[in-house]
């Protein structure tokens, strides 16, 4: 039988909890909801439930199946009745069988306010006097926590990934709304007329909204429209992992925050906006970063990843736990004035990161918004491409970006499409290049050296090489010290200029060029070469 | 032009097109790949970036960095980029 399911006739509850029965079961809690006589003020005389069922029994199945794993319970079961239903019959019934009573009172909570939350499922409520209204199903949610900034719990610890509240998104501290009407703010609700009335959306279409679960992977310039926009568009479960906090410098181009909240976690800031926007949406916050660890848990409760991060390490960590669990991604990163755009899915042709870079490229080779800078609307643009995919993704809407990398330049408006199909070693559903998600993969310990001056450094028998391109050195030669001066590019390029005999130290501005080349250079069979910790500028 | 020769038209992104100096060009050259045109243009423009760090497109399709080169084609040198 489906842990999640349906039902036109009386719920029969003595044979569901016989069902959930365990010999290593240490209790059983249950949850029923029934139907009450009164809402908002309003005597209710009967009223009937309608569910979009073909997405809110997939959903259910998801919800129940999320709460099995997540309180580890032995059994779990959850039925909704749909149709007419009189005052006092049961409305939606939950179990749960577990080892101990509090994974099971626990994922049972879980269970039915999720399913209040999630579920497509209308009720129509009939008054005394004669009137009716169709109210959202997650109205009427019973014990919904009340709407309030999350604490920042959690942050950068802990194996499994474990959500913030993200604010409330229950209805219950706002006044009461005139019958018909959804949750809100003062009789404010969230309205999305302007794209149902869109060919290819319509109430089927925004029902799909409601039942997608998407995680956006990065709140910084590219995560900011793409966080507005699908919580505006009322995409049901929006996940939000970022291991950052506010930096004034983030401002220039991520709107969605302000500067009192600078220092502050930005998943949490971006999750309290979000509830502000539309409280009818779920939104979790993950303080901390995506790693080898956490992508695949965090990615299995959601249908869709988008990559907003700043970092290649998590692009393709990203990357290769969406292609290993058959989930579509949607890429984008930007440069100074221009970005690419990449979208990938498992159900057609299209190439994913590694069709295009086999080799994960390494932090430091290219120079992130940090250090090579970015104007604000760059990324703005691009998240808002993202968003424009994923909302044709999940609507199933025509002109989809498959199998191609879109380059755009802001600064001419030439976009070029470059087809990119997926590459040779894949087949479908399964990449050779990608067997297992890894960490960085490469130890970079002993690789960086620590000296208070250079001339210490040449005392320990370090040769010195400065890889800075010939600009930089110009605008801020090193003095007093032998050295040798080629630019990275150069030296990678031709590593064989280095003797593998000697030792070297390779320097850059700040730490981080110097220590890609060396790795690089290690890969290349250059046994003895080190990277200054820190730079020029850490000396 | 001489048979041993090809006008390509070759356009630059992020890293490069700030390295070259130009968001695009035109030019003569007798280079018969893409990666003999890559060390011809590292020659003349300051490259950070080694050639097995970026992806070539030759009209508008990723190619193979030994395919040869025609009349009028068109190169684009992608580097990967990362900000967000």
């Amino acid at each position: 039988m489906s842990a999640f399911r349906f039902s036109t006739t009386t719920i029969d509850v003595a044979s569901l909890r016989d069902a959930l029965a365990d010999p290593a079961a240490g209790g059983y809690a249950a949850f029923e909801g029934w139907v009450r006589n009164h809402n908002d003020g309003q005597a209710v005389t009967r009223l009937e439930y309608e569910a979009f069922e073909a997405l809110a029994a997939k959903e259910g199945e998801r919800i129940v199946d999320e709460a099995r794993r997540r309180f580890s319970v032995l059994s779990a079961a959850c039925v909704h009745r749909v149709g007419r239903l009189e005052i006092g019959e049961l409305a939606v019934w939950v179990g749960v069988s577990a080892h101990h009573r509090d994974e099971a009172f626990a994922a049972c909570r879980y269970i039915i306010d999720e399913a209040k939350h999630r579920l497509p499922i209308w009720k129509k409520e009939h008054y005394v006097s004669g009137d009716s209204g169709w109210v959202n199903c997650e109205r009427c949610a019973e014990h919904e926590p009340s709407p309030q900034p999350s604490p920042a719990g959690g942050r950068g610890s802990g194996a499994s990934p474990q959500p913030s509240p993200a604010g409330g998104r229950g209805s219950e501290a706002l006044p009461p709304l005139p019958s018909g009407e959804r949750a809100g703010v003062r009789g404010v609700s969230p309205d999305y007329s302007r794209q149902i009335i869109l060919d290819g959306i319509g109430p089927a279409g925004q029902a799909k909204l409601r039942a997608s679960r998407v995680l956006v992977v990065g709140a910084g310039g590219l995560g900011a429209p793409v966080l507005s926009y699908l919580a505006g568009a009322g995409v049901g479960t929006i996940g939000i992992v970022d291991g950052d906090v506010l930096d004034a410098s983030n401002l220039h181009r991520q709107p969605l925050y302000a500067l009192a909240d600078v220092g502050k976690p930005k998943a949490e800031l971006a999750a309290a906006r979000l509830h502000g926007l539309n409280p009818e949406i779920n939104v979790r916050a993950y303080t901390q970063r995506l790693d080898a660890d956490n992508a695949s848990t965090l990615l299995s409760d959601y249908d869709l990843a988008i990559d907003c991060s700043d970092n290649f390490a998590t692009k393709f960590l990203l990357n290769d736990a969406c292609v290993l669990a058959g989930k579509a991604a949607i890429f984008a990163s930007v440069y100074q004035y221009e970005g690419q755009l990449q979208v990938y899915r498992p159900d057609n042709d299209s190439a994913c990161l590694r069709c295009l870079w086999p080799e994960a490229t390494r932090d430091g080779i290219v120079a992130n918004c940090a250090e090579a800078g970015v104007l604000g609307p760059v990324p703005g643009v691009l998240g808002s491409l993202q968003a424009i995919e994923a909302l044709k993704l999940l609507l199933d809407l025509p002109g989809q970006l498959a199998g191609e990398l879109l380059i755009l330049d802001l600064t001419t408006y030439e976009t070029r499409r470059i087809r990119a199909p997926r590459a040779e070693p894949c087949t479908r559903g399964a990449c050779a290049r990608i067997t297992a998600l890894k960490g960085p993969e490469d130890s970079i310990d002993g690789l960086e050296v620590s000296f208070a001056s250079l001339d210490r450094a040449r005392r320990a028998g370090y040769e010195i090489v400065d890889i800075r391109e010939h600009r930089e050195v110009a605008v801020e030669p090193m003095t007093g010290v032998p050295y040798t001066h080629i630019p990275m590019g150069s030296l990678l390029a031709d590593p064989h200029a280095l003797d593998p005999e000697h030792r070297y130290l390779l320097v850059c501005a700040r730490g981080a060029r110097s220590l890609a080349a060396a790795l690089e250079l290690r890969h290349q069979g250059v046994p003895r070469v080190y990277s200054l910790r820190g730079g020029i500028a850490g000396i | 032009m001489a048979a041993s020769t090809r006008t390509i038209r070759v356009q630059y992104y992020a890293l490069l097109r700030e390295q070259a100096g130009r968001n695009e060009e035109r030019l003569v050259t007798s280079a018969a790949t893409p990666a003999e045109l890559y060390a011809e243009l590292s020659r003349r423009y300051p490259f950070s970036l080694a050639r097995e760090q970026l992806k070539v497109a030759v009209n508008a399709e990723f190619a193979d960095w030994s395919v040869a080169l025609n009349d009028n084609d068109s190169i684009v040198f992608i580097p990967p980029v990362a900000g967000g």
